[in-house]
């Protein structure tokens, strides 16, 4: 029997910093060829997932793969197909970017040149200026090209877009979709939604160490989540109407605001008789359809 | 085995602050040294000669492992300067570098970079021990050279032996190392690489004043061996000055414990950056 090949694959990844909560039980299945964005707040988990699959920390207990190959053993292997952006730059503040780009591509055994200079135009980066003088912006566009020279099946970028101005998160998207063209798999923690809806098929969505959903994008759509916002003419009282399938209702003065994942029938005749001045019916964002995914998971309605 | 990448970036990282040092010891040596012949001039030595005669300079004399004799035999006087000036400076170098060679990854967030390339964790600390090694033994090699050098310029009519001569640096090599060992597992307990510099120049003058007070009071003789120092024999002018294997087995026995620790403790070590 053959099992199915996941370039991502964990079991039960757990991770505990002594006794505080790193990750538990963290099961993630990352097909071949797809993006995939990882979402959850600061502290949820996601940088312990990606500092686990990369080697920097050692798991508690479960399990990890990589292109089938185990993290903690094969770690050295497992890098060798990994181009990985840290959410935050730290490079040896006296090497010139081309020096610490050269450094990089030689631990690949490639000689890389030709793709230093085509991404360093592309991006507009000065290859002979000290790290240390670099802004933000530009020590993150170093980073760009230090997951990306060496030509990885798999990137592994935590929280990439962090001091990138627009127009280079719109060059860096670009390059990321090309490279997904070409049949590279992309594993993208954010934690805004927003931002991965442009570019993931799938999202994870992690709290508190743990995951909560995976989803296709697509279907967080098609839940039929609808954001409703109805005004009457009267001050609303929050329990104004009763139908199964509200969510989250709240009140500002007229208007009844709420999140509504039942029948839409119902909810209409249940609206039938009461003194309306409008409804407005429409497509939640991405962002509150995560944010009632966390408040479900809380029970907090 | 030995990752060539890392091993000839770090070297080139820490060449400026080996020839800083090296030059500092080789100006120590050589001004040091120069004192020789002023010593023995005519009656320079007379007037020495009483001042030695107190007590009480005799008791510091012994205490910093010297004497008269040892004073103006050229290989003695190199031998106290050496254990005064020379071991330590050596041994401040090499806890200093062996200290941070590593834990400085982490210290500035680099081990983000370096341990997400294909490396384990095992060649960091092989290929970070190789630039340390190559260095201490550069700068040994320069006391070596430098030190013979300046015997022979300024010996005029004393002898010494050469042999002695040897077997002296080489403790002092050995010195340093344990030293060197002793810096690179430290570093390695301290969060998040955490400079320990003075924690390091802290075991050095302290270990250094152990062995200086064991020599001072007898009743303290035993205390002496807490400190590497005191297995530095420097009593080159003895007729049966050798290597003394249980020495030798001291100094290569911290190092060798020490640096396998920190072969298993960094394969386990969690990176925080």
């Amino acid at each position: 029997m053959m099992e199915k090949m996941y370039v991502i694959e964990t079991r039960s990844l757990t991770k505990y910093y002594g006794i505080s909560r790193g990750i538990i039980d963290l099961d993630l299945k990352i097909e071949p060829g797809e993006i995939f964005g990882f979402i959850g707040p600061n502290g949820a988990g996601k940088s312990t997932t990606i500092r686990t699959l990369l080697g920097l920390i050692l798991p508690s207990s479960g399990s990890g793969r990589i292109f089938g190959l185990d993290i903690v053993k094969d770690s050295k292997e497992i890098k060798k197909q990994i181009g990985f952006m840290p959410s935050e730059v730290n490079y040896y503040e006296k090497m010139d970017v081309l020096e610490l780009l050269k450094y990089s591509a030689n631990f690949y055994g490639t000689d890389c040149s030709f793709r230093i200079s085509e991404l360093a135009e592309t991006f507009d980066l000065d290859l002979e200026r000290k790290i240390i003088d670099l802004s933000r912006g530009n020590q993150k566009k170093v980073s760009i090209l230090q997951s990306l020279i060496h030509q990885p099946p798999l990137l592994i970028l935590d929280e990439p877009t962090s001091g990138l101005d627009p127009l280079m998160q719109a060059k860096f998207f670009d390059i990321l979709k090309e490279e997904n063209n070409k049949g590279t798999t992309i594993f993208f923690s954010s934690h805004t939604l927003s931002e991965v809806q442009k570019m993931c098929r799938r999202v994870g969505i992690i709290k508190e160490g743990k995951i909560i959903a995976v989803e296709d994008i697509e279907n967080l759509r098609k839940k039929q989540l609808r954001k409703i916002q109805i005004e009457f003419n009267h001050p609303v009282k929050i329990d104004e109407i009763y139908c199964p399938g509200i969510i989250d209702p709240q009140t500002d003065r007229n208007n009844l605001f709420f999140l509504f994942s039942g029948i839409m029938i119902d909810l209409l005749n249940v609206l039938t008789g009461k003194d309306i001045e409008d409804v407005i019916i429409e497509e939640p964002t991405l962002e509150e359809i995560f944010m009632h995914y966390y408040s479900e998971e809380n029970g907090q309605y | 085995m030995v990752n060539t990448n890392i091993y000839t970036k770090e070297l080139k990282r820490y060449r400026n602050s080996f020839i800083g040092w090296s030059i500092s010891i080789i100006v120590f040596i050589l001004l040091g040294m120069a004192f020789y012949p002023l010593l023995m001039q005519g009656d320079m030595l007379k007037q020495i000669t009483a001042f030695f005669e107190n007590p009480y300079m005799k008791n510091i004399m012994t205490a910093f492992g010297t004497s008269l004799d040892m004073m103006t035999n050229v290989l003695g006087f190199y031998s106290t300067r050496n254990a005064m000036f020379i071991m330590l400076l050596g041994s401040f170098y090499s806890i200093l570098l062996a200290g941070k060679i590593l834990a400085r990854e982490e210290r500035e967030k680099t081990a983000e970079f370096l341990l997400t390339k294909p490396v384990t964790r095992l060649e960091v600390v092989r290929s970070k021990l190789a630039v340390y090694l190559t260095y201490l033994l550069l700068l040994n090699i320069v006391m070596l050279i430098i030190g013979f050098i300046s015997l022979e310029i300024f010996k005029g009519d004393s002898q010494y032996s050469l042999e002695a001569f040897f077997i002296l640096w080489f403790y002092s090599f050995l010195l340093m190392l344990t030293f060197g060992a002793i810096g690179l597992f430290l570093s390695l307990l301290i969060k998040r690489g955490r400079p320990i510099t003075n924690l390091s120049i802290g075991i050095i003058v302290g270990g250094y004043f152990i062995d200086v007070l064991s020599r001072v009071t007898l009743s303290a003789d035993k205390i002496g061996y807490l400190s590497p120092f005191k297995f530095v024999d420097a009593r080159v002018l003895r007729s049966d000055y050798s290597l003394a294997d249980w020495r030798v087995i001291y100094f290569l026995g911290i190092s060798l414990v020490l640096i396998t620790l920190t072969f298993v403790l960094y394969k386990k070590k969690d990176i925080l950056v």
